[in-house]
């Protein structure tokens, strides 16, 4: 899966708790580098925060719902912001807020890739 | 999380419901600080040794242990981790059966000696990742912080932990042994989104605690000194006494009340209104208590729960004193009227507030004589403070439309009485002066000073005291 995610700190414990749940990661610094990165690859789920400048996370939400070859991968927006609404208006399937919360935000994760057809099999 | 706050008269402006909030176990530190600490926020609890701040956290600890994410507490390098598991068994709120499984102690003292005050961060890291706690208390954090052997390399410590701790869903609480002059000084300060202190001071043989927050971040806390003390249950804590808001549609009762005492009510044009606080000055010996009794069994006597404060006789002597003005002293208590004796000498005015609020709240309380102003001043140690509570107080009272008296001992030629008659004078309805005079000082005498709202009789007249109780005498 592919994370838009600036904050060191952050990065490392998405990694570390996605990684023991069994799942693979990339990281992109900003909406920009997300967007091309998810064309190219076409990642299982994408998770972004929105505030990562110069193109954020809500703007690579539509991004993604717009081109074809990404419309249909699901996005976490996991944010600092209280931005629910903004995120499901942007089409995000799920809004999570930080900080983060192992349980929550790995479950998530797991609930997302379990209700995809294609990905819905044990992560490990 | 639904706050209640059952022993204080009001509770301060409701915080916004924006953030989630943590309880620390005691419904009154919880009040006073809006609602409990905002999840997820860094926290700084300060004190001198001995203070409370460990049993301050620990209670928190252990009223929060629940649910698959553990509580966790490291010690660092001020109190070893055996002393501290052995003193925590000693409270009510410990749970053996939470240890080791929802409440963890470590004891990280060794590591952080060895390699210095960076080595938290990955002590840390590591604990996030292993045991996912919902809270983390570090003791002493301060202790850390005087590892670091440069400004340069705490601060960078402190922007790790902050960056950590801000990243994870926890809620931190760095103990430490700080001073006021501390708070401009280290970069703790700076990133906390609270800072609690708890202080003690000395007062002649006994010890004064005090609670108070410094900030709270996104709370609408309530500000100064609470009172508090160290119990087998934990902190017992008095939140101040605050002026309450008086509702806009609030006024004042329409209807008299009479004293009990004979020829007093007509020298207050019928007596005194409902809801109006009434200050009784004079020497010893010249009737207050007796007037204070008379009042009291006046409002039992018609059915209304009655409370009397008093600081210097036992409920034996007070009752020996009901039964010879020729009540019953069962059947008084049965209707209403409840004696409380109260030594100023070991509590302070904090808890004797509270714990006056609580029974009044209780039995619904419609009349209240306070007997006398001067023990209540010798509880509290901050003239500054007692004339908050009294304003406090009084202000209370005319909102809950309970009526009072307050006694006050007056002695000829001195000065200590004045202070708090001078205040009490212009807080108060209704004011009574008390006298003995004559060469030998057999004259009583009343006269009423002041009162609000009635044309009341200005002479000076005189009383006696008989097996009946006071009375005012027709003739001046």
């Amino acid at each position: 899966m592919l994370i838009a995610e600036r904050d060191a700190r952050t990065r490392d414990l998405q990694r570390f708790f996605l990684e023991r749940a069994g799942f693979v990661v990339e990281f992109a610094d900003d909406g920009q580098a997300a967007f091309v990165r998810a064309v190219a690859m076409v990642p299982d789920l994408v998770i972004t925060e929105i505030l990562i400048t110069p193109v954020d996370g809500l703007t690579l939400c539509r991004q993604l719902r717009a081109h074809p070859q990404t419309s249909a991968i699901p996005v976490v927006v996991f944010s600092l912001l209280s931005a629910a609404a903004r995120a499901t208006e942007a089409g995000a399937h799920v809004f999570l807020r930080k900080p983060m919360v192992e349980s929550t935000f790995v479950g998530a994760v797991e609930s997302l890739m379990a209700a995809q057809p294609t990905h819905g099999a044990d992560p490990s | 999380m639904t706050v209640t706050m059952p022993l204080h008269p009001g509770p301060p402006d409701a915080t916004p419901d924006v953030l989630n909030r943590m309880t620390t176990g005691n419904a009154e530190a919880d009040y006073i600080l809006g609602g409990g600490f905002p999840a997820n926020s860094i926290n700084i609890i300060m004190g001198h040794p001995g203070s409370g701040k460990t049993i301050f956290a620990e209670q928190l600890m252990f009223a929060n242990a629940a649910g698959d994410r553990p509580i966790l507490y490291f010690t660092t390098l001020s109190e070893p981790l055996a002393k501290v598991v052995r003193y925590v068994q000693d409270f009510a709120f410990y749970d053996e059966t939470k240890l080791g499984t929802q409440v963890i102690f470590e004891d990280v003292g060794p590591q952080l000696a060895r390699d210095g005050a960076p080595a938290l961060i990955p002590l840390l890291e590591t604990a996030i990742k292993t045991l996912s706690p919902s809270v983390i208390v570090i003791d002493s954090f301060k202790a850390v912080h005087d590892l670091a052997p440069s400004v340069a390399e705490r601060r960078r410590m402190v922007y790790d932990m902050t960056a950590l701790l801000s990243a994870y869903g926890t809620t931190a609480f760095l103990l430490g042994e700080y001073t006021e002059d501390d708070i401009l000084v280290y970069p703790e300060f700076a990133v906390a989104d609270g800072i609690v202190e708890m202080s003690r001071r000395r007062l002649g043989n006994r010890d004064e605690r005090y609670f108070r927050v410094y900030k709270l971040r996104g709370s609408q806390y309530l500000e100064g000194a609470h009172a508090f003390r160290i119990a087998a249950s934990g902190l017992d804590i008095y939140p101040r006494l605050v002026s309450p808001k008086i509702p806009t549609g609030y006024e004042p009762a329409t209807e008299r009340l009479s004293t009990g005492v004979k020829g007093l009510d007509d020298m207050l044009d019928g007596g005194v209104w409902r809801g109006t606080t009434t200050l009784l000055a004079g020497p010893s010996g010249a009737g207050k208590t007796t007037i204070g009794l008379q009042f009291a069994l006046e409002g039992a006597s018609k059915g209304e729960s009655t409370l009397y404060m008093n600081f210097q006789e036992n409920p034996t002597q007070l009752v020996r004193t009901i039964r010879g003005l020729g009540f019953d002293p069962d059947e008084v208590q049965a209707r209403g009227l409840e004696l409380v004796y109260a030594s100023p000498v070991e509590l302070q005015i904090d808890s004797i507030i509270v714990d006056m609020f609580r029974r009044i709240r209780e039995r619904r309380v419609r009349r209240v004589v306070i007997d006398a102003l001067g023990d209540l001043a010798s509880a509290a140690t901050d003239p500054q403070r007692l004339h908050d509570y009294l304003y406090a107080l009084v202000q209370h009272f005319a909102a809950s439309t309970i009526t009072s008296i307050l006694n006050l001992e007056v002695v000829s030629g001195a000065t200590s009485g004045l202070s708090i008659q001078n205040a009490m004078s212009y807080l108060s309805d209704n004011v009574l002066l008390l006298s003995l005079d004559g060469d030998d000082r057999t004259r009583r005498r009343i006269r009423v000073l002041k009162t609000r709202g009635s044309a009341h009789d200005t002479r000076v007249r005189e009383v006696e005291i008989t097996g009946a109780g006071l009375r005012v005498m027709s003739q001046s």
